[in-house]
């Protein structure tokens, strides 16, 4: 009986130390930028690097926000971050539009070639972007569209199938009655759509667009190559990539820490105080599928 | 009756037409940025077009892909001493001594590079390429692809499995899984590289030396044997979450009754897993797994950050044929072979979902 209790808490102790270190695992490189962006230049050139800031020589704690400052004085940086918002704003915007349209015909009305085109929708969520890049930067360039429309327009192509697919799943498990409701009530089908059934969608418009949002923010592969030839077009990805220091050979690292962290730290409120909903709308799309 | 008919019919066609207009908007959208774009990069694949050059481009069929894909396997023979006539052997190993690559490999109408030897039954061979670069950004793909997905997809397993249990601060645990996901590749790849650092200002240097791997001088990002263990080693990182609440999301499926059945029938917990666990899951394993395969090979962000141009994933040679040398048509036909690798891979994974929903 006791030997039973003892290997219990043994169990649950390797149990919990097992935890312990996944939780370490996901966060210590986070850990390691925010111990990196309080350092000094010489701090951070301490070897062996220390596990939080330390005074280089009585090895005491010593923080320092000069990195922050920099950060927030560099024209760059400051820029790209509103580069980044109207970007990412405006095609979560666009795409729960557009999205919600086309899901609410895919899910409630009757049409031809329905099933099809819902294929067509389903393959473009896998599209590859890089197998049209050469493609959308000939298009670009020739119509001379600037980087931030360019921007915008081409983000839809991952963010659009996406939205329309999880809308449609959505729309689809709403009763037909309400619509019936509606068209008994003299309202047309548009009209019932976004007076009755868009509200009751509210809820799978904030997940679809949260991840809308996320995968705008984080793009990197058509910002870098659409804001090529107009340098301060770039987001924030792309500034932070290419930041590099006023000595042409060296990184200017606790910088770039500090501004990893502040591209990342509205992403984590967002993900914190939304996790159940981005849980749910990373898993629907491939349970249901 | 045929009045209700007509009127019936009119609501269908209003309806119909209220279809077309809402999907306009979606499908207008798509043809300008995805099928117009893929179309061009099909046409312009064949031509030797490039952006900045002011001269005329003309067709040039498949001498593109030619050149992109051009391999070939020739043996090394061994060197012969020239003034006895006999084969030579190394003095110190006493090893054979071949013939240098570069004499072997044809070099007209384009030359082949030397990408790799290989010994089989005794005999040497070279593979030669026309583009060594493309080729080698083709197999690390496809080699940091399936070492990457694998990874991903056991350690996933594991984390899902554990946090399948009931414990608390489940909750907290499942809103710090999202952390690696939620930051941009872009951002984890800098911190990544720092931590990568090849001295010991860099953690990874920290650690193995303190473990006595190395002498905390180590270059993993310019090391050629360990360039692709760091991608894979960052990839891993991001995706696991991703994995694991997927498989979460599987678990939660399997009713609780099974378990206990098992149980009762005397299964333990290896057996469990192995006959009920695993074989519920497939389905979910099967899209996570395809879902993460056509992620890892077009593979952009890190390769094109970390390793720039030291070393290309297929994306990032596209990318830098585009944008460093303005070779549209050449950067064309890598993007075309791209698509059509994972054309299928996605061909493969559709029917092997429609295999999982069949035999439901």
């Amino acid at each position: 009986m006791k030997n039973k209790k003892i290997l219990k808490i043994i169990s649950k102790t390797l149990f919990y130390l097992l935890l312990l270190l996944i939780l370490i695992e996901m966060i210590f490189p986070f850990y390691w930028a925010i111990n990196s962006s309080f350092k000094t230049e010489a701090q951070l050139m301490m070897t062996p690097a220390t596990m939080i800031p330390r005074d280089p020589d009585t090895l005491k704690l010593s923080i320092t926000l000069q990195n922050f400052k920099a950060v927030w004085h560099n024209e760059d940086f400051v820029r790209g971050l509103g580069n980044s918002a109207i970007v990412s704003l405006t095609v979560t915007l666009l795409s729960l539009c557009f999205g919600s349209f086309a899901a609410f015909a895919f899910g409630k009305l009757r049409f031809r070639f329905k099933n099809a085109s819902l294929y067509v929708i389903l393959a473009m969520t896998m599209f590859p972007q890089v197998s049209v890049l050469t493609g959308l930067y000939v298009v670009i360039r020739t119509l001379n569209i600037s980087a931030i429309p360019g921007m915008i327009f081409t983000y839809l192509l991952f963010t659009l199938p996406f939205t329309v697919w999880v809308l449609t799943n959505f729309f689809k498990g709403l009763p037909d009655s309400l619509l019936q409701a509606a068209q008994v009530d003299g309202a047309t089908p548009f009209q019932s759509f976004y007076r009755i059934l868009l509200p009751l969608t509210a809820p799978a418009l904030v997940t679809t667009g949260l991840l809308a949002f996320i995968q705008a923010w984080n793009e990197y592969l058509f910002a870098l190559t659409f804001t090529s030839f107009e340098p301060t077009a770039r987001t924030v990805p792309v500034v932070l990539a290419l930041f590099s220091g006023e000595v042409a050979y060296q990184q200017p690292f606790g910088e770039i820490m500090a501004a990893a962290i502040i591209v990342t730290l509205p992403l984590l409120v967002l993900v914190f105080i939304f996790q159940k909903k981005i849980v749910e709308g990373l898993t629907s799309g491939a349970v249901k599928g | 009756m045929k009045k209700q008919n007509g009127k019936h019919s009119k609501l269908m066609k209003s309806e119909k037409k209220l279809a077309y207009l809402l999907l306009t908007p979606t499908f207008l959208i798509l043809t300008v940025i995805a099928f117009y774009p893929l179309a061009s990069v099909f046409v312009t694949s064949m031509t030797d077009r490039a952006f900045a050059s002011s001269e005329e481009h003309g067709f040039v069929g498949l001498q593109n892909y030619k050149k992109l894909l051009g391999l070939t396997v020739k043996e090394l023979p061994q060197q012969v001493d020239e003034e006895t006539g006999e084969k030579r052997y190394d003095d110190e190993t006493g090893r054979p001594v071949y013939e240098r690559a570069i004499r072997i490999l044809p070099r007209t109408p384009i030359r082949y590079k030397e990408v790799s030897q290989f010994g089989l039954f005794g005999k040497r061979y070279v593979i030669g390429a026309t583009d060594r670069e493309f080729i080698r950004a083709v197999s690390d793909t496809l080699g940091f692809t399936v070492i990457s997905v694998v990874l991903e997809t056991i350690l996933g397993m594991m984390v899902a499995l554990i946090l399948n249990t009931n414990f608390k601060g489940r909750g907290i645990m499942r809103a710090v899984m999202l952390v690696p996901w939620a930051i941009p590749t872009a951002v984890s790849s800098r911190i990544w590289e720092w931590m990568f650092s090849s001295s010991r200002i860099g953690f990874f240097n920290v650690i193995f030396q303190k473990l006595g791997w190395s002498d905390g001088q180590f270059a993993f990002i310019t090391n050629p044997s360990s360039q692709l263990w760091a991608m894979v080693s960052i990839d891993v990182w991001k995706t696991i979450p991703f994995m694991a609440l997927l498989i979460l999301a599987g678990l939660q499926m399997i009713p609780g009754e099974m378990y206990e059945a098992a149980r009762v029938d005397g299964a333990g917990k290896i057996r469990q897993f192995f006959s009920l666990t695993l074989p519920f899951l497939r389905p979910i394993l099967a899209v996570a797994l395809i879902f993460r395969t056509l992620d890892a090979l077009r593979v952009f962000d890190l390769f094109q950050i970390i390793l720039a141009q030291k070393r290309y994933s297929m994306a990032s040679f596209t990318y830098y044929q585009l944008i460093d040398n303005q070779a549209m048509g050449y950067s064309s036909a890598s993007s075309v072979i791209i698509f059509m690798i994972i054309l299928i891979f996605t061909v493969f994974y559709i029917k092997m979902a429609g295999g999982v929903e069949n035999e439901k």
